[in-house]
């Protein structure tokens, strides 16, 4: 489904509803509203970890994204621009906050680090086994900037070259931050399996 | 390639594996375990996207915000269209939604007062409004084109939305107060948003949804 055929309920077309923003459009502002809200909500809240904050977060995006819609030409898709203005609202809020976007010097255990287990029966693979809700528990116990470059990329879908230049780092620091996290995931759901399996 | 070899250069590797790599996987369970397990929690992550739901407050304050910068304008008046039979239906609905909202507000202002006050809908409650009462001193220059546009199209009903904007502000005025007094308390947070739906739903009813 392209930009322009996403449809709202009421039948206005994104592309229609840019324009009627444009012009001051109140129902169009909400309807561009209604098609995004959930990813740029759900993008703030992963990040921030804090139901207020994403909310305070999804606000400040939109009214962004409103703000300058009249210099939107399209070049562009709508969804890539709004969510790009998002992920810079977080950013631009965690560093305000003092929190580590990129770890540089972050040291976490993972288990490439941790003696290697002999490769047994009782240790199978994940792949089939993950659980969502466990996942996202997982994500939000992940150091701030571990928890960033993994949501761009594995959450997002971005390209590290794309999250090396928001969060100014190098794109073999974002490679290498994504390979951390995922590690890092894995080591933590397989302790939950481990524990789950344990209880009686 | 040794164990070692491979995960030192699977940090680099994309979705795709080299010749060497490929090989290494073949002959290794444990790391082929660990990229089946990484790919596993990838996939996972992609249907994370999108899944949670903001709470409806936050399109409330974004509509006031845009309606206060100005950037919601009021939709251009066409007397050659002929209007909606529903907005006809409903409008009957106007007035007796405002003087709810009129009721909801003092009430809830006398609420927080604890001062007894029959509803003078033109006198401004004590300790909230200064004492120049004047529109353009309680209404921004938004709640005066959203008057002038309501006396363009209903002039009955002029006066109707002047009280309940009057009152939906003072409303607004109280809540922030005790918002900023206290930035912990729940309660006037919650205050403050219902405040601001409140002020939402005037201009709702005043602009074209109930209007025809």
């Amino acid at each position: 489904m392209t930009d322009a055929k996403k449809r709202q309920g009421d039948g206005l077309s994104e592309a229609d509803a840019i324009e009627r923003a444009k012009q001051g459009d109140a129902e169009a502002f909400e309807s561009l509203y209604n098609l995004h809200k959930r990813r740029v909500y759900s993008l703030c809240l992963r990040m921030t970890a804090n139901t207020a904050a994403a909310e305070d977060l999804t606000q400040e995006a939109f009214l962004q994204l409103f703000r300058k819609i009249g210099t939107f030409r399209g070049e562009s898709a709508f969804s890539t621009w709004l969510h790009r203005m998002a992920v810079n609202v977080v950013l631009m809020q965690l560093r305000k906050k003092g929190l580590p976007v990129v770890p540089l010097e972050e040291n976490i255990e993972t288990e490439e680090e941790t003696p290697r287990k002999e490769p047994g029966a009782d240790d199978p693979r994940l792949a089939g086994s993950i659980d969502r809700m466990q996942l996202q528990r997982s994500i939000a116990s992940l150091p701030p900037g571990y928890r960033m470059i993994f949501l761009l990329h594995d959450v997002e879908g971005y390209e590290h070259n794309e999250i090396a230049e928001m969060v100014g780092c190098s794109i073999g620091n974002s490679k290498s931050q994504l390979h951390k996290a995922r590690m890092k995931l894995r080591e933590i759901l397989k302790t939950s399996r481990a524990e789950k399996a344990t209880k009686p | 390639m040794t164990c070692e070899e491979f995960k030192r250069v699977l940090p680099e590797l994309g979705s795709g594996h080299g010749i060497e790599q490929e090989e290494h996987l073949k002959s290794c369970c444990a790391c082929s375990d660990l990229v089946a397990d990484l790919n596993a929690i990838s996939k996972e992550a992609r249907f994370l996207q999108g899944s949670e739901d903001p709470s409806p407050w936050v399109w409330n304050s974004i509509e006031v915000a845009l309606r206060q910068e100005g950037l919601i304008r009021q939709p251009q008046l066409h007397p050659q269209t002929p209007a909606p039979l529903l907005g006809w239906r409903l409008r009957w609905l106007v007035p007796l939604a405002a003087t709810l909202l009129m009721v909801f507000g003092v009430l809830i202002y006398q609420r927080g007062t604890g001062q007894p006050q029959m509803s003078e809908q033109h006198s401004p409650p004590a300790g909230v409004v200064t004492a120049n009462l004047q529109p353009a001193d309680v209404m921004g220059g938004e709640d005066l084109q959203l008057l002038k546009t309501v006396g363009e199209r209903t002039p009955s009903m002029r006066a109707t939305y002047e009280a309940d904007l009057r009152s939906v502000n003072a409303y607004i005025r109280d809540a922030e107060q005790s918002a900023h007094s206290d930035p912990n308390d729940e309660v006037a947070q919650q205050y403050l948003r219902n405040a601001y739906e409140q002020k939402a739903m005037v201009y709702e009813m005043a602009l074209d949804r109930s209007l025809p």
